[in-house]
């Protein structure tokens, strides 16, 4: 009984883990496809902001993210997080949040003063996903 | 500003010599307004943030900041309620968002201070001031008072009325 146990709890992690993979699998060439929608189609923004990509974001997951960055080439480079610093003050915290890719070689977390979808003060938190996505995502 | 320093007005690079109330050579009629940024976009601003202009000219607004869109809005009740920050006279305007390179002209012909904003980044202080005219002229409207209807980082974003006329264009030189 306990193996039968264990065998199952086993494969149900295999199988979570499976499922964990090929989500996280989807998301990596644009376009990651629904929930996510382009930020430039839906927001008056350049469809390739420099230093970000272009971005695709659930809008139910509204100002914090993820929001996807993806290169000139459709590689996923960079998971993004917008978060307001008056939200933060107020005692708003975020957690929990996606991941677009588990792999993260460095981050940048750096003060935006507002563009539209975020029109507030904010942080750019940027979980970048290898070497040379930041020099990709630069213009 | 000493009454001294009134008497010698810099504007474009000239000196003007003056009498009395202070005069200043205004631009027009064609002047342009850019819209910018920094990379990670930390400051946003219009460049220039003050500038003085005769009346029936033109001002063009164009977007140079490659990573944001902006808009030049009139603080104005026609446009989302906002308190009226231009002459009772004037035709309020709102250019819509500027993608990077795109550009919006306006043209002002009556003679006061018109106060305008960056929808996305008024809060951020993207705010900016056009004389149109000067103050000796018929049926001038000065600068409107301070209000609840602006956030303090707005309000402090405005060049003060008397540099404008001494400096004809005002900068943030910190940013350029």
């Amino acid at each position: 009984m306990k193996s039968a146990l264990t065998l199952a709890a086993i494969a149900l992690t295999l199988s979570s883990g499976n499922a964990l993979a090929h989500d996280e699998d989807v998301l990596q060439m644009s376009p990651p496809g629904a929930p996510y929608i382009q930020v430039s189609d839906a927001l008056p923004l350049p469809e390739f902001i420099p230093g970000l990509g272009t971005l695709f974001v659930d809008p139910d997951t509204l100002p914090a993210g993820p929001f996807l960055a993806y290169d000139h080439d459709g590689n996923l480079s960079a998971t993004v997080y917008m978060t307001p610093l008056e939200d933060l003050q107020s005692g708003t915290s975020y957690d929990g949040l996606a991941v677009g890719n588990h792999t993260v070689s460095s981050v940048d977390i750096y003060f935006n003063a507002g563009h539209p979808g975020v029109d507030r003060p904010h942080a750019h938190v940027v979980l970048f996903h290898d070497e040379d996505a930041k020099s990709r995502l630069a213009e | 500003m000493t009454p001294g320093r009134r008497e010698f007005l810099m504007v474009g690079g000239g000196v003007i010599a003056t009498l009395g109330f202070p005069r200043v050579t205004l631009a027009g009629p064609g002047e342009t307004i850019e819209m910018k940024g920094t990379a990670r976009g930390e400051h946003v601003w219009f460049a220039p943030v003050g500038l003085a202009v005769a009346p029936g000219t033109t001002v063009r607004f164009v977007n140079r900041d490659p990573g944001n869109s902006h808009t030049a809005t009139a603080y104005h009740p026609d446009i989302f309620d906002r308190q009226r920050r231009i002459p009772e006279q004037a035709v309020a305007w709102d250019s819509d968002f500027l993608l990077p390179g795109e550009s919006f002209e306006v043209t002002l012909t009556v003679s006061g201070v018109y106060d305008y904003y960056c929808l996305p980044h008024e809060m951020a202080g993207m705010v900016g001031r056009i004389l149109v005219g000067q103050p000796t002229d018929q049926g001038w409207e000065g600068a409107a008072g301070d209000s609840d209807d602006l956030e303090p980082e707005a309000l402090a974003g405005f060049p003060r009325v008397d540099d404008i006329i001494a400096r004809g264009r005002i900068l943030r030189e910190e940013y350029e």
